[in-house]
């Protein structure tokens, strides 16, 4: 069940929702290097606000590595880290570029204004 | 958080997924500080992991067989309810010949509870199964139809 909590102080974007896709978010964090669970929510939180809950965060992990998109390492004692596949980099690049070609159109709108 | 509690709340999971994740997601609950929020967050990803399960609920067992299934309540109790429904009918044919009578009997009222009470447990089973074993369930499902349009058959040919 997708929980996240905004960790950003309400300002003029308050009631607009915030950034959401717990796999996405995932794939963003491991884009830096392997992390375990818990290096990934604080990641998370620092680069866009966004509190994975320990149900969220492992109910993407567990897809993103069903998918083929993400895979453990040796674990460091009980902790799990893991690590983007090269299938998870193109994904996360197809996203990001959809993103991005979504936020370049909603500019263009705006300046339209 | 407690490491009680953070067992306790991983043992909401389904074995399956325990197996896999339940060490690793067990320390970090305990890393975390805990607190509503997080526990029912894990509540209701527990309850939607028993729903929707990461591969089909499989992951490292092997994949459930057409006859693991067909052997569930929920699988076999809707075929024979409809079974029992036509035997209903046909018997009833036999026994008073295929008149449409003006009033409904014993008999109409019971083939009706039987063929809407299955509804509920066809449900539950395709909302459980389908997303574990999709292939093995459809052929159920399959039978389960089968069975319905044997029971509905004799009803509508014979305009009872």
């Amino acid at each position: 069940m997708r929980s996240t909590r905004s960790v950003v102080a309400p300002g003029n974007d308050a009631g607009m929702g915030r950034f959401s896709d717990p796999p996405l978010l995932v794939l963003a964090s491991l884009a830096s290097g392997p992390k375990h669970g818990h290096a990934m929510i604080e990641d998370i939180a620092g680069l866009c606000g966004t509190r994975l809950g320990p149900g969220t965060l492992y109910g993407a992990i567990a897809r993103l590595e069903q998918q083929g998109w993400i895979e453990p390492l040796p674990p460091e004692d009980r902790r799990q880290p893991y690590r983007i596949t090269g299938a998870g980099l193109r994904v996360l690049r197809a996203r990001l570029g959809t993103l991005q070609q979504f936020a370049k159109a909603g500019r263009k709108r705006l300046e339209a204004l | 958080m407690n490491r009680a509690v953070a067992r306790l709340l991983t043992s909401l999971y389904p074995r399956a997924w325990r197996a896999r994740f339940g060490s690793e997601f067990e320390a970090l609950l305990e890393s975390g500080q805990g607190g509503l929020h997080t526990f029912v967050n894990v509540v209701l990803s527990a309850l939607r992991e028993h729903i929707f399960p990461t591969q089909g609920g499989k992951m490292n067992q092997p994949a459930l067989s057409f006859g693991a299934i067909v052997r569930r309540p929920s699988a076999f109790v809707p075929m024979a309810m409809s079974l029992t429904a036509l035997a209903l009918v046909l018997g009833h044919i036999a026994l008073y010949g295929a008149v449409r009578e003006a009033d409904e009997g014993a008999t109409a009222h019971l083939w009706q509870i039987l063929m809407a009470g299955q509804l509920p447990v066809l449900i539950f089973f395709a909302i459980k199964w389908l997303p574990r074993a999709p292939r093995q369930t459809l052929c159920v499902l399959g039978l389960q139809a089968g069975a319905v349009l044997a029971s509905v058959a004799p009803v509508l040919i014979f305009n009872l």
